[in-house]
């Protein structure tokens, strides 16, 4: 069997590509130009994410955590460089081919939580599913199962207005990861959240990282998370100065 | 519908939900515009009618058939010949043009001139088959004095008030008119007034006279001829059918017959419900502009407000057309909604309200006359449903159109830069 975008291997039910790492990218580069003014974003940027990792892209503001993630995640395009998801080079993918590879093999979580707000909770976390033709019953028990897990039965039908915070992320993580993605781009995910609600959401991001082996790849200042992290990539001025593996 | 279609409707319904109080807002412009338009085109149409309806009642009628050369020429050696005119009787029988007629009328019409002892003035001299004539024209119904011509009446004559009034010459006094006959000699006949009328039409009253067919066709030496025969239809838009009908059925005759619409034969009549035409389609402009404008700005300010939202959408994986449909059907639905609701409330007002007609002679206190003809100062509205079809219509081409750039502007959001979005 094979995906839409590059005809890689199904395994245990989701699309991935064997053997290949979740992220690869070679002499990555970001730069705007602005009024005759060059900001050099992300600079030279080479690293490799294995399949199943927990990272982090840590650095003060303004070192280009949040454009490189943009750039992993399809969002943005490098300016010079190249970046494989799952061992796609998505530097080359028309806009359609990158939208269905957002679809089937990425999930995104946002500080801002970013859920749509005229859906409810299950139908926010169904979404994905539902943009990929998945069977109803088959979405509605995937989606009850990861609610279920991830506290938050019972508030199915809720809008996000009626959620807190909290809970709002949880949905963003399940919307995230309930396709069972190759990859889960999270930037600064915590930031919103008080100290408590940030660590039973990071606990619960850890968990489906060991539990399903989905990738993540967080862009954060938060050193609970840094702490948890196996592997931490700093940056400053747009280039990596330290990529510290604690495996 | 595929799952995509069915999100992104879905998606577009529930927003102009979460946003009510816009939509209605802007919903109620278009609903304004829609009634507006409704009420102005019914009105409109049914002045229009009652002005046709006039015009073709005192003139030729919705169609007439004459001698090609008639209409310039004026004179009898252009007349319709008795075998021409049964031809003519043979088509109106078909089907086709019976069901939609309502009365026909010969006619027999010559220029001349009107004599008493006091003065001899020019006057349009038209003979008329006094039967057939009272179920086409109101002119019968115009009467000052005396009365109107009768099926046995002979050397009598219906003559216009002013007219009348200058010859001194009152209900039973004798004048003598004279007219070129159909050898080409001046010939007079002396007639009595039967009655006088007041058309309203200055034109009329100070120069035309009516007397019966048979009269007119022994004085002049043309038995049996007419130079018009006028044919009054249910519905002036029958005109074209029954024109062509007429058409085909005299194509042997070609060079003694020519049938002609309304329009040709009022050409001051056209002119003028052309012209208010024109004015009601800038009127329409108007209202157009109205709605597009309402359709523009509420959809334009939902896409700025949900900036981030979209950037979500295109991140989860929707395509940049997909996030423009789903603006686009927004508008559509929008203007779908407030159309019909529009259309409803413009048909109920104009049928609740005004269905007896719109009175202005409150505005107008003497009889106004435009075009040869008289205007009624009380309007009846008439419902067209394709024409309210095509207002419909055209709401929702405007709605279409005015939703492509909200539309456009949703799919030339950048991603990332629509997430750092405060909305």
């Amino acid at each position: 069997m094979s995906d839409g975008v590059n005809g890689n291997e199904v395994s245990t039910g989701r699309v991935r590509a064997l053997g290949v790492p979740a992220v690869r990218t070679e002499a990555l580069w970001k730069v705007y130009e602005h009024e005759g003014i060059r900001v050099e974003a992300v600079r030279e940027v080479s690293m490799t994410i294995e399949q199943g990792e927990f990272v982090v892209l840590a650095g003060p503001s303004g070192s280009g955590k949040t454009t490189l993630l943009n750039m992993l995640g399809g969002l943005t395009r490098p300016s010079d460089g190249q970046v494989w998801i799952d061992g796609t080079d998505i530097s080359a993918l028309s806009e359609r081919d990158l939208a269905r590879l957002r679809l089937e093999r990425l999930g995104f979580v946002f500080q801002a939580y970013n859920l749509l707000p005229v859906l409810t909770a299950l139908e926010n976390a169904e979404f994905t599913l539902l943009l990929r033709d998945v069977p109803p019953e088959e979405r509605r028990e995937r989606v009850e199962k990861l609610f279920e897990r991830i506290g938050m039965g019972g508030l199915e039908d809720r809008r996000p207005g009626k959620l807190s915070g909290g809970q709002q992320q949880r949905v963003a993580v399940a919307r995230a990861v309930v396709g069972e993605p190759a990859l889960v781009l999270a930037d600064e995910p915590t930031a919103n959240l008080d100290t408590a609600t940030s660590t039973a959401l990071i606990d619960l991001m850890a968990e489906l990282n060991r539990d399903l082996g989905t990738t993540f790849v967080f862009a954060t200042h938060d050193t609970r998370l840094m702490e948890r992290a196996r592997r931490v990539v700093r940056l400053v001025d747009g280039a990596i100065v330290d990529d510290d593996r604690r495996d | 519908m595929s799952t995509r279609r069915r999100i992104r409707l879905r998606l577009a319904l529930r927003n102009l939900r979460r946003q009510k109080r816009r939509s209605v807002l802007s919903g109620s412009a278009m609903v304004l515009a829609m009634a507006l338009l409704v009420f102005s085109r019914t009105i409109a149409e049914g002045g229009h009618e009652d002005w046709i309806d006039s015009g073709v009642r005192m003139g030729g009628g919705h169609v007439a058939v004459e001698a090609p050369e008639y209409r310039t020429r004026r004179t009898l050696e252009y007349r319709l010949s008795p075998e021409v005119r049964s031809a003519v009787r043979e088509a109106l029988a078909s089907p086709e043009v019976e069901t939609r007629l309502m009365a026909t009328a010969p006619r027999l019409l010559v220029q001349g001139l009107a004599s008493s002892s006091q003065a001899a003035l020019p006057a349009a001299i038209m003979a008329v088959d006094p039967e057939l004539e009272k179920d086409f024209s109101a002119l019968h119904e115009k009467l000052v004095e005396g009365r109107w011509l009768g099926p046995d009446d002979r050397l009598r004559a219906y003559v216009g008030v002013r007219l009348a009034s200058r010859l001194k010459l009152k209900e039973g006094s004798r004048f003598v008119l004279t007219a070129q006959d159909a050898n080409g000699d001046i010939s007079g006949q002396m007639v009595r007034v039967a009655g006088t009328f007041r058309s309203g039409i200055p034109e009329m009253d100070e120069g035309f006279i009516q007397i019966p067919l048979s009269t007119a066709q022994e004085w002049l030496g043309v038995p049996g001829a007419v130079t018009t025969e006028a044919l009054l239809l249910r519905n002036s838009r029958d005109v074209g059918p029954v024109r062509r009908e007429l058409a085909s059925a005299l194509e042997g005759w070609s060079d003694e017959a020519a049938v002609l619409g309304w329009r040709e034969s009022m050409p001051e009549l056209d002119a003028a419900v052309r012209m208010d035409d024109w004015a009601d389609y800038v009127f329409h402009l108007v209202l157009f502009v109205i709605a597009a404008t309402a359709i523009v700005n509420t959809i334009l300010m939902s896409v700025m407000y949900r900036t981030r939202e979209f950037g979500v959408l295109r991140a989860l994986g929707l395509e940049r057309g997909e996030v423009g449909r789903v603006v686009f059907i927004e508008g559509m639905i929008l203007t779908a909604i407030s159309g019909v609701v529009g259309m409803a409330l413009g048909a109920a007002i104009v049928w609740g309200f005004f269905r007896n007609g719109l009175d202005f002679s409150a505005m107008w206190d003497m009889e106004m006359e435009a075009a040869g003809i008289v205007i009624d100062p009380v309007i009846v509205p008439r419902f067209h449903w394709n024409q309210i079809l095509q207002s419909l219509f055209f709401i929702l081409a405007i709605g279409s159109l005015s939703s492509i750039y909200p539309a456009w502007r949703a799919t030339r959001i950048d991603v990332a830069e629509a997430m750092k979005f405060e909305g």
